[in-house]
């Protein structure tokens, strides 16, 4: 086994169960979070002989792997619109049949007032809220100022505190 | 506690996983190249380019400047005086557009969603 295919499965091997429950919380579907981690993966494996370390490697794959996630959120978005059938609904409808939910109903509400946010404020809110990164790590992945990604945190938090019937988030930290 | 206990995998996901990720590199090593496996198509697109633009600069050269031709006029020109046998005008229809070549086109293009879909309009901070 060469360098880059033992590099590879190191970065398979520290990354691909995080990596996974990240791309979980953007589309809300095991089926599609599977096949997204498998594209993820592709593409690190054909971007890694170009990786010259400008960036630490949990930055790099996590941006490849949100990019991937919101592509094909915005793909999905798309076959909504032509179908003349609304994107929130379909994702309330897909977080309410999700065969692999097992939580209470206000974390049920809370995925649904989270699919709702505008792109910028839900991958902001998973990346703190689920994957828990701090705010620095996520302005590496995402190039986001330190300032407008609590700005953005700070606004998703009231949104979804908005919609969601009980107090279900701690207060800010 | 992990924040992640609302939501589970089949039995046995991740054990199967690494696995299946660290396949890749073999996978990816089987299959040729997408530019490879694309190249007989891409041969035969840039030789009907070729002709239509052929035909149409010929075309052009010799109509009559006061008769109005339109696009359908000038390619039924093209078909009959390069194509006299009719094989280009058999050749199989292109099929049904899919939605994902629409998609790729919206994007390509740079439609904003927001505009296709006007109802999940808000301002981004």
């Amino acid at each position: 086994m060469d360098s880059l295919e033992s590099t590879f499965n190191s970065i398979v091997k520290q990354y691909s169960e995080r990596l996974y429950w990240h791309l979980r919380r953007l589309v809300n579907s095991h089926e599609d979070a599977n096949d997204l981690l498998q594209e993820v993966f592709l593409k690190i494996w054909q971007a890694l002989p170009s990786f010259r370390g400008e960036a630490q490697v949990y930055t790099w794959v996590w941006r490849i792997a949100t990019n991937e996630a919101l592509n094909h959120l915005r793909r999905q978005q798309v076959r909504s619109a032509l179908r003349l059938t609304s994107f929130e609904e379909e994702m309330d409808h897909r977080i309410e049949a999700d065969p692999y939910f097992n939580g209470t109903a206000a974390q049920r509400e809370l995925a649904k007032a989270v699919a709702r946010l505008p792109q910028k404020q839900r991958q902001v809110f998973v990346m703190r809220w689920w994957d828990e990164l701090s705010y620095e790590e996520i302005s590496a992945i995402t190039g986001t100022s330190v300032g407008a990604l609590k700005a953005s945190y700070h606004l998703a938090r009231q949104k979804i505190q908005e919609s969601v019937s009980e107090q279900i988030l701690p207060e800010d930290d | 506690m992990s924040r992640n206990n609302d939501i589970f995998t089949p039995e046995g996901y991740f054990e199967a996983l690494q696995q299946n990720l660290q396949a890749i590199p073999a996978k990816a090593q089987a299959r040729p190249a997408a530019a490879v496996r694309l190249a007989p198509w891409l041969a035969v697109a840039a030789s009907l380019a070729l002709l239509v633009s052929v035909g149409l600069f010929s075309f052009r050269k010799t109509a009559a400047p006061a008769e109005e031709w339109t696009d359908w006029g000038y390619l039924s020109y093209l078909a009959q005086s390069l194509d006299p046998d009719g094989v280009l005008m058999e050749m199989e229809q292109p099929g049904e557009l899919e939605d994902e070549d629409i998609i790729q086109y919206l994007l390509n293009e740079g439609i904003s969603v927001d505009y296709l879909n006007e109802t999940n309009y808000e301002t981004d901070y």
